[in-house]
């Protein structure tokens, strides 16, 4: 069956070849990924780590690109950012269907010291970017997906002007589906480089215009040089039938720190793959991810860190409330190669049961091939805490009320994590899903009252 | 204002009260004693409506109502409040602001506009210096942290703002030092009205000296066997129970 998928998949490639930018990945590169998509096949539910995945979607995929080009401006945008204006100091990109959409993109000029190109553009909209080193190609069936089909990709560099002390800068890239699988598939592609002791701030997010069931397949590159530091903050708030394939992969050089967050609210069936490789010595990584699934949402991540340096250190929380009949899980695989002495990881990954059918599923994995390391963990999956909920009534606050308190508080440690403050209001409104709701609820839990 | 009448009560499958009957009239505070696992906590609970309890037969009356009738959070809107003998943590939840959805709850009951911010702020520094607690406890999450004597104070202090009828405390006296000790109970005698009762839980005849009961119960084996005045907590002191279940058996 994922036989047959992988074959229609080839022959639309093949139909859609001659019409694909090679500026964005060349020919060649993208028949190899055809081909090697075909040679492993798609996932499927029984492979080890796609049992929570939903995969069944792909079966009424078109695989070529959307095509026409959605004319976004500011006042078009989905709901989910509109009224946002950018984050002060960051610069957004907005792509539409995965290219880039220049009329919604804005400010103009983005700071000093870093290059965004979207090879769809004439290099005179936006500086073309000498070519990166990036090493390996793509092995992961979506990964794979993305470089066979798409049109366009936000390549962001950050280095410091010579002689100039490097500053944090900051991106918002957006990205929007708005067509139906059926019209075709959205290619999201992102692909940052940031140079020696450089520090980006990244926001990325996924949204819906409309309500269409589209299939969006995204793919994130991350290389950071030596002493290197990203805050990336991933916000997946695709509309309620959309489909999300996504892959991040990052490699992390020596004494370089990636802070990554990751909030999954959106999408029908969401899966998020992401690989990071702690590749220099005293290489950091943060991950912190939050995933609240309602109704009959899917929602899977899968995290795998290698440790392949000495005293590289991984800190890891996953919060995720399973509600109605959602199904979520996180997996997180925790690799120590050998020769990484000195390796530290921390997981702590917990699940909340809110809802009779729903699913929750937390799995700490660890692969040790040293010896000289501290890997701990801890998973807990279970409902609301009936003593805590029994101690907020016993105060007189009404059920609802305390149940709800209960999630937020649950989800609180990871969310107040987000250091944007524009941002995490934001998440914190999708969350409470009623603002006149949030302004108690935030009273309540952070001890600042509304304004 | 409680009339507990023949009250059985199982829970986890084990018979914890069997025939208990008490009452506290208006305006008076009772002491509960007894050895370790008689009831106690049971009868706490049960009163403020814990799930999980359940009663097999007997009756609680409170003001007049049937209090097994109502849930957890209406009986704390009428009046009862419940001193837990170990608080509850509950991180990411804002201390100061619990107690004020905990006030307006009281207040909507009562049919009182929600408190002014600023009045409900003044309110609170003043009791919290009566429990000497210091401000940072505003900002804490719920519990979350205090050592044993902190929580126990938080109680208190909860109990303060809120001005409940009926003021059950179990061990509140529980691990507290001299000095806390103190300030707990003039924080209950504070609180000491015509229209308010207690129920202090206690295995310790010291808080009696400093909050002087009405009454004092010894609870064993789910019953109430003997009562007195506060003179019994002192000859319980001296002579244990075990005069008392010999009695009872
Ligand atoms: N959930 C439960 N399942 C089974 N037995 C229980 C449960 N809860 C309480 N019990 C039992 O009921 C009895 C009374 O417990 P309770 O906590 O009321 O005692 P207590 O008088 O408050 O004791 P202490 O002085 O130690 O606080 C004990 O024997 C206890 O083991
Ligand atoms: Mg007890």
């Amino acid at each position: 069956m994922s036989g047959d998928l992988t074959q229609r998949i080839a022959q639309e490639h093949a139909v859609a070849a001659e019409s694909l930018p090679s500026a964005v990945v060349a020919h060649a590169r993208r028949r190899r990924a055809i081909d090697a998509l075909v040679a492993r096949g798609l996932p499927t539910t029984r492979d080890e780590n796609w049992r929570y995945a939903s995969l069944r979607p792909l079966e009424r995929v078109r695989f070529a690109p959307v095509q026409g080009n959605l004319n976004l401006t500011q006042g078009s945008l989905p709901s989910a950012i509109r009224g946002y204006a950018p984050i002060p100091g960051y610069t957004r990109y907005v792509f539409a269907d995965g290219r880039l959409a220049a009329g919604a993109s804005g400010p103009a000029a983005p700071q000093a010291g870093v290059t965004v190109h979207a090879p769809s553009r004439t290099a005179a909209t936006l500086p073309s970017l000498a070519p990166l080193d990036r090493g390996s190609e793509p092995e992961g069936a979506f990964e794979l997906l993305n470089e066979a089909f798409a049109v366009d990709s936000a390549e962001i560099e950050v280095a410091s002007p010579a002689g100039v002390a490097p500053e944090p800068i900051g991106l918002e890239v957006v990205f929007i589906a708005s067509a139906s699988a059926q019209q075709g598939a959205s290619y999201p592609r992102l692909r940052v480089t940031v140079a020696p002791r450089c520090q980006l701030r990244l926001v990325e997010r996924h949204v819906s215009l409309g309500d269409e069931a589209s299939f969006v397949d995204s793919m994130v590159d991350v290389q950071m040089h030596d002493g290197a530091s990203i805050d990336h903050y991933r916000v997946q708030q695709l509309g309620a039938r959309a489909t999300w394939m996504d892959t991040l992969s990052a490699t992390v050089g020596r004494s370089a720190t990636y802070r990554l967050h990751s909030i999954g609210l959106g999408a029908q069936a969401a899966r998020s793959t992401v690989r990071v490789h702690l590749r220099g010595e005293g290489a950091e990584l943060a991950l912190h991810a939050v995933a609240a699934g309602d109704r009959q949402q899917v929602l899977d991540q899968y995290a795998v860190v290698d440790h392949a340096a000495p005293h590289t250190r991984t800190e890891e929380s996953f919060r995720g409330i399973a509600a109605g009949r959602s199904r979520v899980a996180f997996n997180g695989k925790i690799i120590v190669r050998p020769g990484a002495q000195g390796a530290d990881s921390n997981q702590s990954l917990r699940g909340l049961l809110a809802g009779a059918d729903a699913e929750i599923d937390v799995r700490p994995q660890l692969e040790i091939y040293t010896d000289d390391v501290r890997c701990s963990h801890g998973a807990t999956a279970g409902k609301l805490d009936e003593t805590m909920l029994f101690y907020l009534l016993s105060r007189g606050l009404d059920r609802d009320m305390a149940q709800r308190l209960l999630k937020w508080a649950f989800l609180e440690d990871v969310v107040s994590r987000i250091a944007v403050v524009e941002l995490r209001t934001q998440i914190e409104q999708s969350l409470a899903g009623q603002i006149e709701e949030l302004d108690a609820l935030k009273e309540l839990l952070h001890g600042r009252p509304s304004t | 204002m409680l009339k507990i009448d023949d009250l059985h009560v199982t829970v986890g499958g084990a018979r914890v009260l069997n025939g208990l009957t008490l009452e506290v009239p208006q305006g008076e505070v009772h002491a509960i004693m007894g050895p370790n696992g008689s009831g106690k906590s049971t009868l706490a609970y049960v009163l403020a409506g814990r799930p999980g309890y359940e009663v097999t037969r007997g009756s609680v009356t409170y003001d007049g109502r049937d209090l097994l009738a109502l849930p957890p959070e209406e009986r704390a809107r009428h009046g009862v409040f419940l001193g837990f003998q170990y608080p509850v943590e509950i991180p990411g939840v804002n201390n100061v602001y619990l107690l004020k959805a905990a006030l307006n709850a009281v207040r909507k009951e009562r049919n009182q506009p929600e408190v002014d911010a600023f009045e409900f702020l003044a309110l609170v520094r003043e009791k919290m210096r009566l429990m000497r607690m210091e401000e940072s406890f505003l900002s804490r999450g719920v519990n979350e942290g205090f050592s044993g004597g902190e929580k126990k104070r938080n109680e208190i202090l909860q109990m303060l703002v809120l001005e409940p009828r009926l003021a059950i405390l179990d061990e509140t006296d529980s691990g507290l030092d001299i000095d806390a000790l103190k300030i707990v109970a003039e924080g209950v005698n504070s609180l000491r009205a015509r229209e308010r009762s207690f129920v202090l839980v206690t295995h310790y005849q010291r808080l009696l000296e400093h909050v002087v009961p009405d009454r004092v119960h010894v609870l064993v084996r789910g019953r109430i066997v003997k009562s007195g005045d506060r003179s019994l907590a002192l000859e319980l002191e001296r002579r244990g129970y075990d005069w008392l279940a010999a009695e009872a058996a």
